[in-house]
């Protein structure tokens, strides 16, 4: 058969159908034209032979037969008795959903929640414990991180540091030359890349652009397996000597952005203040660096090209000194190597790196080497991991509420609606056609909750990342809304409503037609019907239990963490970082730079006092030297490192630290004056454990430099590291008699809102020096705020789960017991006619959810005992077994249980039996 | 039940329904009455046919696009409206005319045997 006659009849009947569907305003008239023609025909033939022309009609009508039926077989014949019976479920389906508003309302809400909390939370926890880097077997790569004991050979400045606060240290960052010698000696991976981001500004076709740069090692993108997908890769003869290898590859978003795409974009330039590299190259798409995978970098550099792209540009802080460990290291391991072996091998030679390029002190030990995971980057938000498995499991707890309040109130409605089942069938309505009815209406209903869970889900892949974050660091990571999850979210939820809204339909219509008639509200069957339900309730208020006491949990650790005073004044206060560039303010003149800005800012109306501080607090990072007290003696092993934080001479009153013995510092501590220190009472206690530490001397930095300090005054401890973590030791000099000092906040305190004083800041450091970059400026309580940002998240999420709990299992028991008292009029009215009080009926009815909601509450209860105690570790201040949260929650319960049985207490209380039993 | 039996009556004459459809149509275009009176005319009256079930057939036949319809003017002068054999249509004919004629064969070779060993 030739193709295209073939292809002509494949196409033909959905053509017509089409063609039918879309013109059937005149499909109709046409086939009562064509009739019509017929009939006329018909008839002018009748009467030609010979018949009157009412009779010819007459008999014309008679011999074409029941018009009706022969268009319906007509429409048939095209293929259009589903489509109308369709539109006709719908139309009826509809009708039904708008005449319970209440039943709608709440199976709609039920659907779109689960639908969308189920897409936001398993987006977000997908791309965050789960999302591999986009490179080839990414499974291969790891992250070289180290850790040492108290004594570790140290750095001035690690990136990256956690866990200090047990006095150990554990790091991913290497220095530089570390990295090199690790490359050359190690053969027991298949190589090692090194990269680390900066942020810079460049010139880019004419403008000014803020980019996120990644300076990487030469053999990256060899060791990664990446191409370009256009130009090249950067090579390992790019990292040569600092400054060689003028050369960028940067992002598609860039490319994107900045080029729409042309490949003209190879040759162009980058201009950075004090370099221009070449664009060679545009990365694959989908490729976001070794870094993470939340966000991409914009141009990938040379490391060696470091020092000239980073606006602070000092040698002395790039990490490329030995000083610095400040780059991150992966490597990919060989197909089937033994991680133990490949460690053992990058122990031993990062021991040697570390020896040959640094030199150790009597006491100190080389860092050991540890692999981590690398698949899915530097992972810096592991932090998080834990609440965020606690969000999926909460959310997971809510779907599962919210499936279980569709199937109930399916369920309920099925049953109420057997008898409209019965008398379709009995009206001659097939089985199949009563049930392809239910089941639009199921689809109804599913479609709409999907449509609103895809929104909810939508705006929640936007919402929680911000409410995460607390938007103050931008773009750290962007949520992907997740079609995949959205899918099988929407699939499982619109199961449940298919098959919790089909299975009354098919027991009605599988059942005794007439029986179904006769029967109405007899107990004996309301009995087995209402167990299911009832089960289903027990089933939510248990679920609704656990969550509620969860909620309760992180509450009260939002309170307590409220509660917790970290010893600093944080009200009536602003603060700005400032980050002077280093090339152009060279670090010794910055000094007289900071005393001229608080000396500005001081001078501004509305400012009651300013306060140099080194870093803003709470601040997660800090800096640590070797200290040693006159009384240690020269014994190098009592050298411990010890925090040290410069402040200026008003900080202790500004910050409202209390000084408890000594002064504190003024204006008799300058430059040039002797070097003084406050230290804190965690201080004084751990190394001035007996006589008074005021007057006594510490050296710090090399041992073998004598650079004493005297303790001048002790304050009180403060918890500036994060309001959960107990005061740690540290001592405080006058900002002045800090060398190091690259970097000041100013704490501001004012009565003026911040709306009005933050402009004022900002024009002063303009007029200061115009070049003077503010990288943060906010109030001291958002500062504290911030700091407590997941803890607020995890509080916000879990009460709201908490409370939609509630809501769900409100609406379930109300359903429930609303249909039991409908189904129970005639009973209840013969109760009342017999003599029955209305107070006994109440009585009655309440009783039965009451055991409902205790029977529920007490599974839920130990659900919780169970379950808590995996979440310890997130709470403040509370054990996962505080008396007064399960108390709560288990009361909270009981009343929502109450409460929503009230109201069709009340109703079976107040029936009238004449009406009850006429009813009937 | 009743509405069951005439459905198989339906389904019987179907078969036959269609292909005297396209028998009529094959001859010239033709609008649905104009269909009937060719039938009746060929079959020298014999046949009856239900004339309102000729429709859904020639909608059918249309629908599966083994017939191809146009509006025109009728013989007087009334639009109306005409159906066409289509390429596929051909096909289809000589298809089941073979067919049926070998049907008919079978079938009057069956009928007409005789006894020959009792």
């Amino acid at each position: 058969m030739k193709l295209g006659p073939l292809f002509a009849r494949l196409l033909a009947q959905p053509r017509s159908w089409f063609r039918a569907v879309l013109r059937r305003d005149r499909l109709e008239a046409e086939m009562e034209a064509e009739l019509a023609c017929h009939l006329e025909a018909l008839t002018a033939d009748l009467i030609r032979a010979g018949h009157s022309p009412a009779e010819a009609a007459r008999q014309a009508r008679i011999t074409l037969g029941p018009v009706l039926l022969y268009k319906e077989g007509m429409r048939a014949s095209l293929g259009l008795r589903w489509w109308d019976e369709l539109r006709a479920d719908l139309r009826f389906g509809v009708r039904m959903l708008r005449k319970s508003p209440g039943f709608t309302a709440v199976a709609v809400c039920s659907l779109a929640l689960a639908i969308g909390a189920n897409t936001a939370i398993f987006s977000i926890a997908k791309q965050f414990l789960f999302d591999r880097l986009n490179v080839p077997h990414p499974e291969q790569l790891r992250l070289l991180g180290w850790n040492g004991d108290e004594k570790v050979a140290s750095f001035s400045y690690s990136t990256h540091l956690s866990g200090a606060q047990q006095y150990g240290m554990k790091s991913e960052s290497f220095s530089y030359p570390v990295f090199r010698q690790l490359q050359a000696t190690d053969r027991s991976m298949e190589g090692l890349i090194a990269f680390s981001d900066l942020e810079s500004t460049a010139a880019l076709r004419g403008s000014e652009k803020r980019l996120t740069v990644e300076a990487v090692s030469g053999g990256y993108y060899g060791v990664l397996g990446v191409r370009p997908q256009l130009g090249r890769a950067i090579q390992p003869s790019d990292d040569g000597a600092p400054g060689s290898g003028a050369v960028a590859v940067i992002s598609e978003g860039l490319w994107v952005r900045e080029f729409g795409r042309s490949p003209a974009v190879l040759g162009q330039s980058l201009h950075f203040r004090r370099a221009t590299l070449t664009i060679v190259g545009v990365n694959p798409r989908g490729f976001t660096g070794a870094q993470t995978v939340q966000r991409t970098p914009d141009v990938f550099i040379p490391m060696s090209m470091y020092t000239l792209v980073d606006p602070w540009g000092s040698i002395s802080l790039s990490p490329l000194t030995n000083s610095m460990w400040a780059l991150e290291v992966m490597g990919r391991m060989r197909p089937g190597a033994k991680q133990t072996l490949v460690r053992a091998a990058l122990d031993t030679e990062l021991a040697a790196a570390v020896r040959s390029t640094m030199t150790l002190k009597a006491n100190e030990t080389v860092p050991r080497m540890v692999l981590a995971d690398g698949s899915r980057g530097l992972h810096p938000m592991d932090g998080a991991s834990a609440p965020l498995y606690l969000l999926l499991a909460v959310t997971g707890l809510v779907v599962l509420l919210a499936c279980t309040n569709i199937a109930n109130l399916l369920l309920a409605r099925g049953a109420q609606r057997q008898r409209e089942m019965s008398v379709r069938l009995a009206m001659g309505a097939g089985r199949g056609r009563v049930l392809r009815q239910l089941l639009t209406e199921s689809l109804l209903l599913a479609a709409l909750g999907g449509a609103g869970g895809l929104f909810l889900g939508y705006l929640g892949t936007i919402g929680i990342p911000k409410l995460l974050t607390g938007g103050q660091e931008r773009e750290l990571f962007q949520i992907r809304f997740d079609w995949g999850i959205c899918a099988f979210a929407g699939v499982i939820t619109v199961l449940t409503g298919l098959l919790f809204g089909l299975a009354p339909a098919w027991s009605a219509t599988r059942s005794n037609v007439s029986g179904n008639l006769k029967e109405s509200a007899q107990t004996t069957t309301r009995r087995r019907r209402g167990l299911g339900g009832k089960a289903l309730v027990g089933f939510q208020i248990a679920l609704s239990t656990l969550l509620v006491i969860v909620a309760g949990l992180f509450i009260r650790t939002l309170i307590g963490l409220n509660y917790v005073d970290p010893g600093f004044r944080t009200d009536h206060q602003i603060v700005a970082v400032i980050e002077p560039p280093v090339d152009l303010f060279p670090m010794r003149g910055n000094i007289a730079l900071f005393q001229h800005l608080e000396q500005s800012i001081a001078d501004l109306p509305g400012v009651e006092s300013v306060a140099a501080m080194e870093r803003p607090w709470p601040s997660q990072g800090w800096g640590t030297t070797s200290f040693a007290t006159e009384a240690d003696g020269a014994d190098p092993s009592k050298a411990v490192e010890e925090r040290h934080f410069g402040v200026g001479n008003t900080f202790f009153p500004v910050l409202g630290v209390p000084i408890v013995a000594g002064r504190g510092f003024g204006r008799q501590d300058t430059a040039i004056s002797s070097k003084v220190a406050v230290i804190n009472q965690s201080l004084a206690r751990k190394r001035f454990p007996s006589g008074n530490p005021v007057g006594q001397r510490f050296n710090v930095g090399d041992a073998k430099k004598e650079n004493w300090i005297q303790v001048v005054g002790i304050c009180a401890d403060t918890r500036d590291a994060s309001l959960r973590i107990p005061p740690m030791a540290q001592y405080f000099v006058p900002y002045e008699q800090n060398v190091s000092a690259n970097e000041v906040t100013f704490a501001v305190r004012t009565h003026l809102p911040a709306t009005s004083i933050i402009p004022m800041l900002r024009s002063t450091v303009a007029h200061v020096s115009p070049n003077l970059p503010i990288e943060e400026i906010r109030t001291g309580k958002e500062l504290v705020n911030e700091s407590m940002m997941i803890e607020r998240t995890l509080a916000a999420l879990t009460a709201g789960f908490g409370v939609l709990a509630l809501a769900l299992a409100c609406v379930g028991i109300y359903g429930i017991m609303a249909y039991s008292v409908a189904n129970r009029r005639n009973e209840i009215g013969i109760r009342l006619a017999l003599g029955a009080l209305p107070a006994q009926v109440r009585g009655m009815i309440l009783r039965e959810s009451t055991w409902l909601a205790v029977g529920g509450i007490v599974v839920g209860m130990a659900a919780a005992l169970a379950l808590t105690r995996l979440v310890k570790v997130m709470l403040y201040g509370i054990g996962p077994y505080d008396p007064l949260t399960l108390t709560a929650g288990v009361l909270v319960l009981l009343a929502v249980a109450l409460a929503a049985s009230w109201i069709p207490a009340r109703r079976a209380a107040g029936v009238q039996p004449m009406d009850a039993l006429r009813h009937e | 039940m009743a509405y069951e039996k005439s459905d198989r009556q339906t389904d019987l004459m179907q078969g036959t329904l269609d292909l005297l459809i396209l028998k009529a149509v094959s001859l010239g275009p033709l609008h649905g009455y104009g269909v009937l009176l060719r039938i009746q005319q060929i079959s020298g009256e014999e046949l009856v046919i239900q004339q309102g079930s000729l429709y859904p057939a020639l909608y059918r036949l249309e629908h599966q696009g083994a017939i191809d319809s146009e509006w025109g003017e009728s013989e007087n002068n009334r639009r109306a409206k005409y159906y066409r054999l289509t390429v596929f249509g051909r096909e289809r004919l000589e298809a089941e005319t073979e067919k049926w004629r070998r049907m008919a064969g079978i079938m009057g070779v069956i009928l007409s045997a005789t006894p020959e060993e009792a």
